[in-house]
């Protein structure tokens, strides 16, 4: 039974667009008697079956090779394009992941959506996305992994946009979508530049080819560059962030996928391509100075933002940059550990935070507080994720970030440095939201503020249970580094960096000798933070300036020359016609004149053989 | 005498008769200056058969002919001008530019 669950586990993807497809009808404009409830429980129905099947297929997969399937798609002229889905218990194992993230979050939407009526959109649009994500964990080529990132990109547009009728919606939409798509296109120079010198877009066979490849290092340099672009964007790094930040406008529940796995699927490739990149070492060190760069930045940021969603949006560019670290030092199993656990603990985050705004509206955390008497829950839960975030013993980021400095203790120090420095910014910014949200008097906004009902706390709490049993789960599948082999300086910096932030963030956040709301004594640095170091005016400065100004020229020039030239030809004609039109005289003799001309040309010019020498010598 | 001679004072009426007929702005002018063109185009064909067929004189048929024809288009262009003269009560041949552009 399991070994044919595990055959047909390229279904699981399936399972999501027959959901999504089946949740369509129930948009108000089609079934309108029975509400737009139904939607949603198909879908939810839909991504248990697949959370179901890809569970029982990982345990088949336990302990075997990986195997591939191929699925031919297009065969022309040379080029052979073939769908090679890899099952593995990595990939299995991520399929258990997105549906399981996805199934928690979609029983969060029926609760958060209690209100809406736009179900069918947004629950097609979730399981578009599990779709999405499914098949690029399974999809083991470079070029199907592009394929369904562009898909992706345009289902981010569109769930991010989906209350349209708001105009920050509409713009958060369009950056996402533009910011991501700018990476996507680099990454397609990429793809396409790496098939005349690998020959393959299949992961393995490049992995194969990379190990022995003697290409000229600025050629794959340059080619590597292409590649990681998509990644950055998908991952919201420096300087593609802002869309995440943006990209906060729309429902909570798409944004616990969004922070949790859809940020991922840009690590994905990142990691499937790290023996690519091993090849140039001026990509692994784009790679290392973008990740530290994001994450020292965005974690900064995430302390200076007042908006609740977009504390933790900055968070995940964070915890994204470390990815680019790890994968920049050549640390696949950190990097793939560190977005798992990044995954449930952010999802957690986003749940407890996404209750609160839920029923308190505000989404300001200065006009919040005081919950913690009444939301236990939320507040379980926000520790939680906050400790399970952050390198604290024993959950899961701790052994994730302990494997990544592990290594690093050695090769590059300072580098461990940076992660001590994000892990306690980090915990600086997480505990200072818990702080505000939980600490502290209630406000006008919290004053009254009930537990939410059970749709939500439900996946929370479940959510909850597995990030705690998160350490237990990959002891068993013995994940975790034993602790002979433990370097303890590195772990005690670890727990003490965390210590260290969350300690100094509550004495700050909780004690009442310093007045809030809090004031640097630099204020241009507290807002060059609080406004993101100013992206919004460094894009529309450069970036939008340059395209806006040539698409101006372009279309001045179209307007002006190319058009004017033609435009030139007719007038010309036009006014041929208007001037010449005054040979005709009305005056007869004038006509008996132009024939008499005529006839006299035609004759001179008829008989100049005979005459035409002599009378030009004549007068010469 | 010769016949270039006759040729040539045919030419030089066929132009005296051109000039009148381009220049003159009295209607019954530009008839007289066609009669001039005709004139020198009987002296021509005279010229010519009195020199070249004086057998069997074809130009003398058809200069009978011009003369005959040349009289009624005067009297037709004499009943145009006429006609003319009677809408307009002018035959000033500058005034007659109705049908220009």
């Amino acid at each position: 039974m399991s070994q044919y669950l595990l055959e047909t586990v390229w279904l699981v993807p399936c399972y999501a667009l027959i959901g999504a497809s089946f949740a369509i009808p129930w948009s108000p404009g089609l079934i309108r008697l029975t509400g737009p409830r139904p939607a949603g429980y198909v879908n939810l129905v839909m991504t248990f079956l697949s959370f179901l099947h890809s569970a029982i297929a990982l345990q088949a997969t336990w302990n075997q090779p990986p195997q591939e399937l191929f699925l031919p798609w297009l065969d022309v002229a040379g080029l052979n394009l073939t769908i090679a889905v890899e099952i593995s218990s990595l990939s299995v194992g991520g399929l258990v992941l997105i549906c399981g993230l996805n199934f928690l979050a979609q029983i969060f939407a029926i609760g958060y959506m209690e209100m809406d009526w736009g179900w069918g959109r947004f629950f097609s649009l979730l399981g578009l996305f599990e779709a999405g994500l499914c098949a690029l964990v399974l999809c083991n080529n470079l070029f199907f992994s592009y394929v369904i990132l562009e898909i992706l990109t345009l289902g981010t547009y569109l769930l991010v946009g989906l209350w349209f009728s708001q105009s920050l919606v509409v713009t958060g939409a369009r950056d996402a979508f533009l910011t991501k798509r700018t990476g996507d296109l680099f990454l397609l120079m990429g793809v396409l530049a790496i098939w005349p010198l690998a020959g393959t877009w299949n992961y393995t066979e490049l992995a194969e080819w990379a190990e022995k490849a003697k290409v000229d290092p600025t050629a794959i340099g340059l080619v590597s560059l292409a590649l990681i672009a998509g990644p950055m964007g998908k991952c919201a790094q420096f300087p593609l962030h802002l869309w995440l930040d943006e990209a906060m406008e729309g429902p909570v529940p798409s944004t616990i996928l969004r922070n949790s796995v859809v940020v991922a699927s840009g690590a994905w490739v990142l990691v499937k391509l790290q023996p690519v990149f091993a090849l140039s070492p001026i990509v692994s060190n784009a790679m290392i100075g973008i990740g530290a760069v994001t994450a020292v930045g965005a974690s900064l940021i995430a302390i200076a933002q007042i908006d609740l969603k977009r504390c933790l949006s900055y968070t995940v560019s964070a915890y994204m940059g470390l990815v680019f670290i790890a994968v920049g030092t050549q640390q696949d199993d950190a990097a793939l550990l560190l977005v798992l656990t990044h995954a449930v603990s952010a999802a957690l985050l986003v749940m407890s935070t996404g209750g609160i705004i839920w029923n308190s509206i505000t989404q300001d955390v200065t006009k919040l507080g005081g919950l913690w008497g009444r939301r236990p829950i939320s507040g379980i839960a926000f520790i939680v994720g906050t400790l399970g975030l952050i390198g604290f013993p024993p959950l899961g980021s701790f052994w994730a970030l302990m494997e990544l400095s592990d290594d690093l203790w050695v090769t590059k120090p300072w580098l461990v440095g940076v992660i001590l420095l994000v892990n306690a910014l980090t915990a600086f910014s997480l505990t200072r939201e818990f702080c505000l949200l939980f600490g502290g008097k209630p406000k006008a906004m919290s004053e009254r503020s009930p537990e939410v009902h059970w749709p939500m706390v439900l996946p929370m709490v479940i959510l909850l249970g597995f990030v705690l049993h998160l350490p237990l789960v990959l002891e068993s599948l013995s994940l975790l580094p034993s602790w002979a082999s433990l370097n303890k300086d590195v772990a005690l910096l670890l727990a003490w960096s965390s210590i260290f932030g969350c300690s100094i963030s509550a004495v700050i956040y909780l004690s009442d000798f310093i007045p809030k709301p809090i004031h640097l004594p630099f204020k241009g640095l507290q807002d060059l933070l609080a406004y993101d170091f100013y992206t919004p005016k460094l894009y529309r400065m450069t970036i939008i300036l340059g395209v806006a100004l040539i698409s101006k020229l372009t279309d001045m020039v179209d307007r002006l020359v190319v058009d004017g030239i033609v435009n030139f030809v007719g007038l010309f004609s036009v006014l041929g016609g208007e001037g010449l039109k005054y040979s005709t005289s009305g005056q007869t003799q004038f006509y008996a004149f132009t024939i008499l001309m005529g006839v006299s040309v035609l004759g001179a010019f008829v008989t100049w053989q005979y005459w035409g020498t002599q009378f030009l010598n004549l007068i010469f | 005498m010769q016949l270039q001679y006759f040729l040539l004072l045919a030419a030089a009426l066929f132009c005296i008769g051109i000039y009148g007929v381009i220049t003159s702005r009295n209607a019954v002018r530009v008839l007289m200056s066609i009669e001039l063109l005709l004139n020198a185009v009987n002296l021509n064909l005279m010229a010519f058969s009195n020199y070249l067929d004086s057998v069997e004189i074809k130009g003398q048929v058809f200069t009978v002919f011009v003369i005959t024809v040349a009289a009624a288009e005067a009297a037709v262009g004499l009943a145009i001008v006429l006609a003319i003269y009677r809408n307009r009560d002018t035959v000033d041949m500058e005034q007659f530019n109705l049908l220009k552009w």
